[in-house]
């Protein structure tokens, strides 16, 4: 793996580093939630932990571990050293140095504005310069995606590049296309704020900047769930990808459905225009045809893989997989998460539907199922799959590992499940604590109770992760398969320009971003500022006022 | 090669062409169709549907309605323009104008009697507010009203700056605390639940949410160490709607809902949370 493998393992074990501690505050949070009695009960730690949860899971280990796969993947799939090492060490201590400002930050408790950071709360400067450095420093990972893919085209005219590498530099365009949202935000509306230049912030201009993040962020948190699906999967089941088009076809329209759909988190917004939420809704919908296509697709190539394994019948085939191997356990397990967290999904975006659910705990159960479910549960996988291969020292045993997996499957569900359930009898997210006395609360006491036995049984996953890979970390180094990306049934001689390149799609996502988000942007600036009722107080003013000249 | 735009080849072609279509049947849907029905009255015309989509109203002129006679809880808006008079504010200045408050508010502003607040510390946007509502009837104390209306704007401004830094009285607010067990919701004893956790059945956001020590909003004044009367007093007179000066009527609407025992017990708690 050339001398990427050092760099992805540095990327990795910083993405999982933290994800343990972060695991660990989650369930405190439920354990707050629950009519249990929980350890530190003060409302302000809630926030706080609350905010470093969300920072740690949805930006720490997000980037660092997509980095550290992308950087690994363009190795393998090109098979030749990454060009431009050092600025990917550079973008490494970056992303590092943003990480330790951010959290240090939360922890002083000067940070407990949620990872969503909307106005009118505002954290301490130095919160958002961590976040700031994080998101900055990844961009350089995205440059360097793109220059290794065009580097390769150019010294293989003609060839298709390969699936994998296709992928991890669409997940790099859609990463640079939703971190534009918050970037512009916090340059354009929250730095301002924070460093006392003005002392009013536009939280409806600041929120729509940031619900281009919002969504298609969750899209990038996603890839790499969906290149394993893709490149890595039919190969661990011993078959063949059905189909390298569809594939292709699929990151396209990730990538496309990703961003322009932002606004569906806005839905309870007075600022934006009805007929605007109704179009993102639309488009938001359309992400339904590369789910299907990459449902269909993944099936027929484990149905490939069953075959060759004998499996007969119409679902034989399904029982001659290998299931005791850990990525195609992962495959099953996150299809199901996938197919369950999705029809919530299609609740959500529902312009009309989202209304009985905005804002309820079916929301944390919705994005929980989804990204902490069946994407990180591709996590887990893929790092199964490249540690050994990264540093030569096999897992000691695969059933532990699967062990785990199942673990987060079963804790996933049962903390979920009851969820969707109390939010849709109204329990509100982002509360510190509930009065189980008022029976309107009383009655989803029981699901809070189920849920906490979800958190514990995730928590357990998570150490188990953490002892799965130590574990090999320490153990023999043995010679092991580099790692091999699926063929297809029909390895492509040659591909369609279009879909060997980025250059129309990133075109069409210019002009679709245009007709979606321009106006509704544009009028803060334009039309709602002279009267703007959406311009809040700066509840916390560090210098301007309390300071005094 | 062509650029990303040329339709010579069909993926492009096809790629361009979903893009239209997609377009045109969204925005037909959203801004025509959708935009259209309301609930309860008829269909808006195409025009009014296609403006209502976009967000702005299709008739410009201003309602015709007669409208209620206006009334304010304070004149006091907390535009750019206020913060910035009151950050102009300048503690020397202040220091002249405040000689007239040792009497009554004590020396550095530190009050020994129990019916009348401790100044030092304070958030200078309180002490503005404040004085601007005396000055406007918005509040009233026949001392104060008279004060008030004797001191400029700039004068409050100065004021405000010279008792925001003055040692000794209420800890100033920076939005931080150290987290501490049992000042959830499960907890006891009524004062700490109130400060700390509110009361959510009664629709009463925790006290220390605006008033510290943790939170910290525009205009609500730090309480910690603050004379017990003082604190008991203004809550029952908000209770009572004897004082009408918060602008979004959330101290009236929690007084009201307030038993005099719990008054009693959060003023008396946080009295003594500053003196720890």
């Amino acid at each position: 793996m050339y001398h990427s493998s050092r760099l992805a393992l540095f990327h990795c074990w910083v993405a999982f580093g933290l994800f343990a501690p972060a695991v660990v505050l989650g369930f405190w949070q439920m354990l707050m939630r629950s009519p249990l009695p929980a350890p530190l009960d003060d409302p302000f730690a809630y926030y706080a932990s609350v905010t470093l949860h969300g920072t740690v899971m949805a930006y720490v280990l997000t980037t660092f571990f997509i980095m550290g796969f992308g950087y690994a993947v363009a190795a393998t799939s090109l098979g030749r050293p990454i060009r431009g090492m050092t600025a990917a060490w550079i973008g490494f201590a970056i992303c590092l140095l943003g990480t330790v400002i951010a959290a240090v930050t939360v922890l002083s408790g000067r940070a407990s504005v949620l990872y969503t950071f909307y106005p009118p709360l505002l954290a301490s400067i130095w919160y958002y310069a961590g976040v700031f450095l994080l998101v900055g420093g990844s961009m350089i990972w995205v440059a360097l995606m793109i220059i290794n893919m065009i580097a390769w085209k150019r010294d293989n005219p003609g060839e298709p590049v390969p699936l994998a590498m296709f992928a991890i530099t669409a997940t790099a365009l859609l990463w640079a296309w939703s971190a534009s949202g918050v970037v512009i935000e916090l340059l354009g509306v929250i730095l301002p704020a924070a460093f006392g230049w003005t002392t009013q912030i536009d939280a409806g201009l600041a929120r729509t900047l940031f619900s281009v993040t919002l969504h298609s962020i969750v899209y990038f948190w996603l890839m790499p769930a969906y290149i394993a699906y893709y490149t890595l999967a039919p190969q661990a089941a011993g078959g063949r990808l059905y189909s390298d088009l569809m594939g292709r076809l699929t990151f396209i329209m990730l990538l496309i459905f990703a961003v322009p759909v932002g606004v569906h988190h806005l839905f309870a917004d007075p600022q934006i225009g009805g007929g605007f939420k109704y179009v993102q809704g639309f488009y938001t919908f359309l992400v339904a045809l590369p789910t299907l296509l990459t449902v269909f697709s993944i099936t027929a190539s484990l149905e490939i893989a069953g075959r060759v394994r004998g499996g007969r019948g119409l679902l034989g085939w399904i029982g001659a997989l290998p299931w005791k191997e850990p990525m195609v356990l992962a495959i099953g397990l996150s299809l199901v998460m996938l197919g369950l967290g999705g029809f919530g999904g299609f609740i959500n975006m529902s312009f009309a539907m989202n209304s009985m659910i905005h804002n309820t705990a079916w929301v944390t159960a919705h994005f929980h199922l989804i990204f902490a479910g069946a994407a990180v549960i591709m996590y887990f996988a893929i790092a199964y799959e490249m540690w050994p291969r990264i540093t030569g020292k096999p897992l000691r045993s695969k059933t532990l590992a699967c062990w785990q997996l199942w673990l987060w499957f079963w804790g996933m569900l049962i903390t979920t499940i009851p969820w969707h359930i109390a939010g849709l009898m109204g329990q509100p997210r982002r509360v510190a604590a509930f009065d189980y006395n008022i029976p309107f609360v009383a009655r989803t006491a029981a699901l809070v109770d189920i849920s906490v036995i979800g958190g514990l049984i995730l928590l357990s996953s998570a150490i188990l992760l953490i002892i799965v890979l130590v574990r090999s970390h320490v153990g023999e180094r043995t010679v092991i398969v580099p790692l091999r990306y699926a063929l297809a049934v029909n390895p492509p001689a040659r591909v369609p320009a279009a879909l060997n390149g980025f250059a129309v799609w990133n075109s069409i996502l210019l002009v679709l971003m245009l007709v979606v988000y321009g106006y509704p942007i544009a009028q803060f600036l334009l039309v709602l500022k002279p009267h703007s009722a959406a311009v809040y107080d700066v509840t916390r003013q560090p210098a301007s006022v309390n300071g005094g000249p | 090669m062509a650029g990303p735009f040329s339709l010579a080849h069909p993926w492009r072609r096809g790629a361009w062409r979903a893009l239209a279509v997609t377009l045109v049947i969204s925005l037909v849907l959203g801004f025509i169709v959708v935009s259209r029905y309301q609930l309860h009255s008829e269909p808006l015309g195409l025009w009014a549907a296609i403006c209502r989509g976009i967000g702005i109203r299709p008739d410009v002129q201003p309602a015709s309605a007669p409208q209620p006679p206006l009334r304010t809880a304070t004149l006091v808006a907390w535009t750019r323009g206020t913060l910035d008079q009151i950050a102009a504010g300048n503690a020397k200045d202040g220091l002249f104008v405040a000689q007239n408050c040792t009497a009554c508010h004590g020396e550095g502003g530190v009050s020994t009697q129990e019916l009348i607040p401790t100044l030092a510390g304070m958030d200078p946007a309180v002490i503005y507010k404040q004085l601007a509502d005396y000055r406007s009837g918005k509040r009233l104390s026949p001392v104060m009203n008279a004060i008030g209306e004797a001191l400029s704007v700039k004068n409050s401004a100065d004021v405000a700056s010279y008792y925001a830094g003055r040692p000794g009285g209420l800890p100033p607010v920076i939005g931080l605390r150290v987290p501490e067990g049992g000042r959830s919701l499960q907890q006891s004893n009524p004062a700490i639940r109130l400060v700390f956790a509110g009361d959510p059945a009664r629709g009463i956001a925790p006290c220390s949410a605006c008033h510290g020590p943790g939170g910290y909003k525009l205009s609500a004044p730090a309480l910690q160490h603050q004379r017990t009367t003082y604190i008991e007093s203004e809550l029952l007179a908000f209770a009572q709607g004897m004082r009408q000066n918060d602008i979004s009527e959330q101290m009236r609407t929690v007084a009201r809902q307030l038993t005099p025992e719990e008054m009693h017990a959060v003023a008396v708690y946080y009295n003594a949370m500053g003196a720890e």
